[in-house]
C-alpha cells in the first residue's frame, strides 16, 4: 500500500486478520476449548467481575497471572492476547490520567506546576491494570470459542435476545467495515503512484465521504442476506453444548471463589 | 394449485425517484424453472429483492403460495441468494455461515449438518469449511453462497446470477444442484445461454424496468427482435442459426446445437446423392 493512510489501512486489515485468525485458535486443542462454552463464558465473565471488584495491585497481577495460565493452556499465542486487548486499557488510562493529579497525596514530580500524587499514580496504574485484565480474560472468550457457541450460549443462558442480537450484528459488521475500507483503499492505490504525506490525507478526507455512504449501503444489502437466511428472527446458531466435566466444575466454582473472595477483600475490612 | 409468488403490479423507486421496477405482474407455479434476464441495470436484481420480500415495493403485492403476503412467515420456504458473494457471507468462518440459515430457520442440527456435509462435498467446500470467507477466491465464495442457500432446503429458489466466478467443472456441478432442486426455481441472469439451459420459462424486463416478453422458453428466446430490442444477445446457437433454421427447429443450447449438426452430418454422409 502507498502513502501514509493506506499504510493506516494495512494495519487495521492486519488488525482484523487477527481477529479472524482467532478462529483458528478456536479450533484447536486447548483447555478453554474443551470446556462448554456456558462455563467458559460464566467462568471468564465471573473472573473478570472479580477483577473489576478488587482494589488491591497484588490480587490485579495474581488475575493477570491466572489470564497468562489460561491463555497458554489453551494454545493462545500471548502476543495475540495482548494485541487484542491493549487498546481498551490505553484509552481507559488516557481517561483517568487526570486523577493522577487530582487525588491527593504525597507530590512525587511536578509538571508544569500541576502536582503528580503518589496516590493518583497507584490509582491511574491500579485501573488501568484492572482493565486490562479484565479485557484480557473477556477476549479469552472469544478467543477460544467461536463466536457462533458464544452467541448460542448466551442465548441459553438467557441473556436478553435485544443484547444477544446487537452483540451479534455488531461483530459481524465490524469485519465488514473494515473489510469495505480496505477495498476503497486498494481501489484507490491501483490508480495512484506514491503519494506524500499531504497527498494522503488529501485523499483520506475524499476517501472518508464516500466509505460512509459505501460502508451504509453495504450493511443494507448484508441486512437483506441475513433476513434472506432468517436474520429478521433472534440469532440462534447451533450451540456447541457437550456433557460437563471435573474440568467445567473446577474452573465455575474457581470462578465463583474468584468473586466471593475479591468481594470479601474489599468489603469486609 | 395456488402459485408459490403471485405479484400483481409491483413497482419500486429509489428514493432520489428513479424507477427500478414498473408494473410488474407475474405469477410462478410450483415447480416451474423460470428465467428473468434483462440487460444491465433493467431492475431484474430489483425484481429478485421485490419478490424475495427484501424490498418493499413503492406499489404492488406479493402473495406466497396463497396464504400471506407477508415474506418472514415463509421465510424457511424461500431461498433468496443475492448477486454479491460477498454481502452474503458475512460470518466468521464458510461452515458457521452454511449454518446460519438453518439454525436461523429452524433446521435440526443433525439434518443441517447432514445436507452440509453434503453439499460442501458436492461444491468441493469440504477443506475450506473452517477458513474465513474473505480467504476465499472469487469462485470458492460464489460456491459457498450457492451451498449456503440450498442448506437449508428452500421450496422456492430465486438465484440472483448463481455462476458469478464459478470455474467451468464447479459451474456444471452447481447447474445440476440448481436443476436437480425439486422445487421452483428463478434464476435472474442477463445469459440467455444460461436461461437456454436451466428454464422452460423465461421473463424479460425490459430496459425501462417493466416486464417486456413472459412465455415459454422457446418462443422468447428465438424471438431475435425482442431480445435485441432489450438489449439482449440470443444464446449462441440461436445466432448460429438465424435465419436457418424455423424457431420451432432451433437448438437452443449448445448440446442442442452439437446433437443437431451430428444428426445432420451423419444424415448427409449417409445420403448418396449428397457424397461427393
Amino acid at each position: 500500500m502507498t502513502g501514509v493512510f493506506g499504510r493506516s489501512v494495512a494495519s487495521i486489515a492486519g488488525a482484523l486478520r487477527a481477529v479472524f485468525a482467532a478462529e483458528r485458535v478456536a479450533a484447536s486443542d486447548g483447555f478453554l476449548q474443551r470446556r462448554d462454552p456456558r462455563v467458559s463464558l460464566c467462568s471468564l465473565a465471573g473472573l473478570a467481575l472479580a477483577v473489576m471488584i478488587t482494589r488491591t495491585a497484588a490480587v490485579t497481577l495474581a488475575f493477570g497471572v491466572v489470564t497468562v495460565v489460561l491463555a497458554r493452556t489453551s494454545a493462545v499465542p500471548l502476543r495475540r492476547l495482548f494485541a487484542r486487548s491493549a487498546a481498551v486499557p490505553l484509552v481507559s488510562a488516557f481517561v483517568v490520567l487526570p486523577q493522577a493529579a487530582l487525588i491527593p497525596g504525597d507530590a512525587l514530580i511536578d509538571v508544569a506546576g500541576v502536582a503528580i500524587t503518589d496516590a493518583g499514580v497507584a490509582y491511574v496504574v491500579s485501573f488501568t491494570l484492572r482493565v486490562g485484565v479484565g479485557v484480557a480474560l473477556l477476549s479469552l472468550v472469544v478467543l477460544t470459542t467461536p463466536f457462533s457457541s458464544v452467541v448460542a450460549a448466551m442465548r441459553e443462558l438467557r441473556v436478553p435476545v435485544a443484547l444477544v442480537w446487537v452483540i451479534a450484528v455488531t461483530y459481524r459488521y465490524l469485519f465488514l467495515f473494515f473489510d469495505e475500507l480496505q477495498r476503497l483503499v486498494l481501489a484507490r492505490n491501483s490508480r495512484t503512484t506514491g503519494r506524500g504525506l499531504s497527498g494522503g490525507w488529501r485523499d483520506a478526507r475524499r476517501i472518508a465521504g464516500t466509505f460512509l455512504l459505501r460502508t451504509l449501503d453495504r450493511g443494507e444489502r448484508v441486512g437483506r442476506a441475513m433476513r434472506a437466511r432468517g436474520g429478521a428472527r433472534p440469532p440462534s446458531p447451533y450451540g456447541r453444548r457437550q456433557a460437563a466435566d471435573r474440568y467445567d466444575y473446577a474452573l465455575a466454582l474457581c470462578s465463583a471463589a474468584a468473586v466471593v473472595t475479591a468481594g470479601v477483600i474489599r468489603w469486609i475490612p | 394449485m395456488d402459485p408459490v409468488i403471485d405479484a400483481r403490479a409491483l413497482t419500486y423507486e429509489y428514493p432520489d425517484g428513479t424507477t427500478a421496477l414498473r408494473d410488474a405482474t407475474l405469477s410462478i407455479d410450483r415447480g416451474e424453472r423460470v428465467a428473468v434476464v434483462g440487460a444491465n441495470g433493467s431492475g431484474k436484481s430489483t425484481l429478485q429483492l421485490a419478490l424475495g420480500g427484501l424490498v418493499d415495493p413503492s406499489a404492488g403485492t406479493v402473495r406466497y403460495f396463497g396464504q400471506t403476503t407477508d415474506a418472514e412467515r415463509v421465510r424457511d420456504r424461500l431461498g433468496v441468494l443475492l448477486q454479491d458473494p460477498d454481502d452474503y457471507l458475512f460470518n466468521a468462518t464458510v461452515r458457521e455461515d452454511l449454518e446460519y440459515g438453518p439454525a436461523q430457520l429452524g433446521t435440526s442440527r443433525r439434518a443441517a449438518d447432514e445436507r452440509i456435509a453434503r453439499l460442501a462435498a458436492e461444491l468441493g467446500l469440504t477443506d475450506l469449511l473452517d477458513r474465513p470467507p474473505f480467504r476465499l477466491s472469487g469462485g470458492e465464495k460464489q460456491r459457498a453462497a450457492v451451498a449456503s442457500v440450498l442448506a437449508f432446503d428452500p421450496d422456492v429458489l430465486l438465484l440472483d446470477e448463481p455462476f458469478g466466478a464459478v470455474d467451468a467443472h464447479y459451474r456444471e456441478r452447481v447447474r445440476e444442484l440448481v436443476g436437480d432442486h425439486e422445487g421452483t426455481v428463478m434464476v435472474f441472469t442477463p445469459s440467455l445461454d444460461l436461461a437456454a439451459e436451466l428454464a422452460d420459462r423465461v421473463i424479460v424486463v425490459g430496459q425501462t424496468g417493466s416486464i417486456a416478453a413472459d412465455g415459454p422458453a422457446r418462443a422468447v428466446l428465438t424471438d431475435v427482435c425482442l431480445l435485441r430490442e432489450n438489449g439482449l444477445r440470443p444464446p449462441a446457437p440461436v445466432r448460429l442459426f438465424e435465419g436457418i433454421l424455423d424457431a420451432d427447429e432451433m437448438p437452443l443450447t449448445t448440446a442442442a446445437a452439437r446433437r443437431f449438426l451430428v444428426d445432420e452430418l451423419g444424415r448427409e454422409s449417409s445420403d448418396p446423392s449428397t457424397t461427393r
